[in-house]
């Protein structure tokens, strides 16, 4: 398989804190990687050593085939999670000037700034000041920055923070479009949702190590059954049902994890009883439930909800 | 590839910062200032309020001759002032009261004794002006010009002439600023009157004399009362006309020629000359004062400069950090490019602001002296004359610009807000403060002592350097200093550079001055 990026033995210390430790990790071309993790794990340390804004303390980094370097720059395209436009520049000339740092020449980084904006709907904003944009049309115009200059490889630091849910809707499908094209895209999230739909590799770091890595599918098998329970009533006695290790109740929803070859007809049969069941979904566990497990604790689970 | 993106950065900056108000108004705010710096203090002088005064003469004779001299110094000060109307041509005089234009016209061709003689003559008729009211032909014995229908017209008005009217003539007499209040006559006791009149402030008094008795013989009585200590200007001038009619008056009494007098209180002169390049005695021009001054004027502009353009690079390199592009930039290029770039952006920026400014400079030179009022011989642009002048200039700027550049952008990148960076600059503004303490100091001993330990501390070496070009320092000076120089601002340089590397990505608390020296000695990568 050929790969976009690969780290071996990474390892980043800042002082005494080890933010990233003996990490390796491959990732196939044109795929979509989840970087996961809670706050303060490693997530963007890692990014900001592939794009070479930081450099390892121990350990390779490759990109794209070649060694990571000053030169690997241009062919990353990357979108920090802070993140900023000059406010005094026009929107077209923000993104050439982008395209241009990235070692475009200065009749095509304008005219593709042009052509971005307009395929994207924000043609007529390209000669307004970017301090016009709104906070949603801004993002887009930073993630049209990232794309200018066609990276193979796309590298996304917490992209879906702060977007309203239909430019989600419209991050997703520009990701999977990359994808489409043959272009790698890793990005990093706080949102399960969004990893869920699109990734079709997940990587979760924890304290400066790998925790879990790779394809979606094997990562949620390799977690305990669970069930999806919409209910009114008292939801205090769910966890004391047959069969059930674990609730994670939201009052008017509950997840409920079952201890392994347990019959989830048992349960259903059960909870009848307890509480009034407007849906039983039994299904493989959310990758939400896969991230509290691995990092532990509650401390991720807040994290997560905060996040 | 590498110094490509650095352009464009700089290009990037340079362009973005033209498009700023902020430039714009800098660029203007120089030639306000050189304006204002010129007009202003005459204006305020002449803005100042009029003086009301009384004073209580116990002599009976010495009033009315100060009152005398003070007329002949105005009369003496509007005929000058006409005359260089009249200079002007017909439209300065159309706006002269009817009374000033045809006195105006007389005066052209005369030499300055012969105004004085006619300021003597006029203020003479004045003292009877009574008499020359009624009998319209002065006496036949006067010497002089002889007075007509002008004169008594100028009289006249001279007579009637308000302190309001006199300030918006611009003339510059004294009757501008002050203004006698007459005692009411059969006051019991003046002194108790005036000193109610200052204390209740009622009649806007603002100080009252008292001329003692016996003047000819001693100071006894003699006293100037106000609650103004700092204005002394009105107890000056009634001080310098008193003591000249007093003076007089002790001349005659001893039996002096005042001839005589003149020559035995005529003060010792020393003729200032110079040695020109040829070793021979020669003038002392306005010229030569004014080079010896030149390089003040440029140590000046460029301490203005060289802040002005550091603290720009400063509060940019702050809001970017807080504008949060910086990463965007740095997955693209290297700290170092983003840096240099930059500061070459903030330089083309400054360059552009001061090459303006030296064009306003310029054209202000020529223009300066007549709004400043100097004599017509002073020519400023003497100042410019020497072309080592302007070429160190050039060379001084940019060293100390990149010096003090490296420090900002050092301090700037490890900051987080002004604020912060405000406690970090504190020793930096320290240090931009001294060259400007020791200006004239050094301007006055180019070569001494302290000139010369100056010159060697690098922070300082520039506007030292300058400050010294009238000296001038020997040429070995000059080349040692240059490369001291030279040295720092590779060193500033770099250390900014490992600074900025770190810092630019730091958010939170501000780091320890100790924390910001191990960013400079760490291995590349940390």
């Amino acid at each position: 398989m050929e790969y976009a990026l690969t780290l071996e033995h990474v390892s980043k210390r800042f002082g005494a804190h080890r933010a990233v430790d003996d990490l390796s990790l491959s990732i196939p071309s044109g795929s979509i990687y989840g970087f996961l993790g809670p706050n303060g794990a490693g997530k963007t340390t890692t990014i900001r050593m592939v794009t070479n804004i930081i450099q390892p303390d121990e350990g390779t980094i490759t990109v794209l085939g070649q060694k990571s370097s000053e030169l690997t720059k241009d062919l990353l395209g990357y979108l920090p999670e802070e993140k900023g436009l000059y406010k005094k520049m026009k929107c077209a000339e923000i993104l050439a000037y982008f395209g241009r740092l990235k070692g475009m020449g200065a009749r095509e980084a304008k005219t593709k700034a042009r052509d971005l904006l307009e395929r994207y709907g924000l043609g007529e904003w390209a000669d307004k000041r970017t301090e016009a944009l709104s906070k949603g049309m801004g993002q887009k115009v930073q993630l049209l920055g990232t794309l200018i200059h066609d990276p193979r490889l796309l590298i996304l630091d917490e992209p879906f923070s702060g977007l309203d849910p239909v430019n989600v809707e419209l991050l997703r499908d520009l990701i999977l479009e990359q994808r489409r094209a043959g272009r790698t895209v890793i990005f990093s999230t706080h949102g399960m949702e969004q990893a869920e739909q699109i990734c079709d590799f997940i990587f979760l770091i924890n304290n400066g190590k790998k925790v879990i890595d790779g394809p979606l599918s094997q990562v949620r098998k390799s977690a305990e059954q669970a069930v999806m329970l919409d209910y009114d009533g008292d939801g205090s006695l769910l966890a004391s049902l047959p069969g059930v290790v674990r609730v994670n109740n939201a009052g008017k929803s509950a997840e409920l994890f079952l201890a392994p070859g347990s019959d989830p007809q048992l349960l259903l049969r059960a909870l009848v009883g307890v509480v009034q069941v407007r849906r039983f979904d039994q299904r493989e566990p959310s990758l939400h439930e896969v991230f509290v497990r691995a990092v532990g604790g509650r401390q991720a689970a807040k994290d997560l909800s905060h996040g | 590839m590498v110094e490509n993106k650095t352009w464009l950065v700089a290009l990037r900056e340079y362009t973005e910062n033209l498009r700023t108000k902020t430039f714009w108004l800098g660029i203007l705010s120089f030639p306000v200032i050189l304006i204002i710096a010129a007009v202003v203090p005459s204006m305020l002088a002449k803005a100042k309020d009029v003086r009301r005064y009384a004073v209580i003469d116990r002599t009976e004779w010495l009033l009315p001759a100060i009152e005398e001299r003070a007329q002949y110094d105005d009369v003496l000060q509007l005929l000058k002032f006409l005359q260089k109307q009249a200079a002007k041509g017909e439209s300065a005089l159309a706006k002269m009261p009817a009374a000033l234009r045809g006195v105006a016209a007389g005066l052209e061709q005369k030499s300055s004794k012969q105004l004085e003689t006619q300021a003597r003559f006029w203020t003479g008729l004045g003292k009877s002006f009574a008499n020359l009211q009624a009998t319209p032909k002065p006496d036949e014995g006067s010497q002089g010009p002889e007075v007509g229908e002008q004169a008594r017209e100028f009289l006249n008005w001279f007579a009637s002439l308000s302190p309001g009217e006199a300030r918006s003539l611009q003339a510059g007499v004294k009757r501008e600023r002050y203004e006698r209040i007459e005692i009411p006559a059969g006051t019991a006791d003046p002194e108790a009157w005036a000193r109610a009149q200052l204390d209740s402030g009622k009649s806007g008094l603002f100080a009252y004399f008292v001329l003692g008795a016996t003047p000819l013989d001693s100071n006894e009585g003699f006293k100037y009362v106000s609650n103004n200590r700092t204005d002394k200007e009105l107890k000056d001038w009634i001080g310098r006309l008193s003591s000249e009619e007093i003076e007089a008056r002790r001349f005659a009494k001893e039996k002096i020629d005042p001839d005589v007098a003149r020559r035995i209180q005529a003060p010792v002169y020393f003729d200032e000359k110079q040695l020109d390049s040829s070793g021979q005695e020669k003038e002392v021009s306005s010229k030569d004062v004014i080079r010896q001054w030149a390089p003040l004027v440029f140590v000046y502009l460029l301490w203005v400069s060289i802040f002005t353009i550091a603290q720009l690079l400063l509060t940019n390199t702050i809001e970017e950090k807080s504008n949060r592009i910086i990463e965007v930039l740095l997955s693209s290029i290297s700290p170092l490019e983003l840096m240099t770039g930059k500061i070459l952006g903030i330089a083309a920026t400054g360059l552009t602001t001061i090459v303006c400014w030296v064009g306003f400079f310029l054209i202000g030179l020529k223009f300066m002296p007549k709004l400043m009022d100097l004599p017509a011989d002073v020519d400023l642009t003497v100042l410019i004359s020497d072309p080592s002048f302007l070429l160190s200039f050039v060379v001084y700027f940019l060293l100390g610009f990149l010096l003090y550049a490296s420090m900002m952008v050092g301090i700037g990148s490890a900051c987080n807000s002004i604020k912060e960076a405000q406690n970090l600059m504190s020793p930096i503004m320290i240090a931009l403060m001294l060259p400007l303490l020791a200006m004239m100091p050094v301007g006055q001993d180019p070569n001494g002592t302290l000139a010369r330990i100056l010159s060697f501390i690098p922070p300082f070496t520039p506007f030292v350097m300058m400050n010294r070009a009238a000296g001038p320092p020997e040429m070995w000076e000059y080349v040692v200093t240059t490369i001291l120089l030279i040295v720092s601002v590779l060193l500033a340089f770099f250390a900014a550079a490992k600074i900025f590397r770190v810092g630019i990505l730091m958010t939170g608390k501000p780091p320890k001055m100790g924390e910001i020296f191990r960013w400079v000695f760490a291995k590349e990568g940390k």
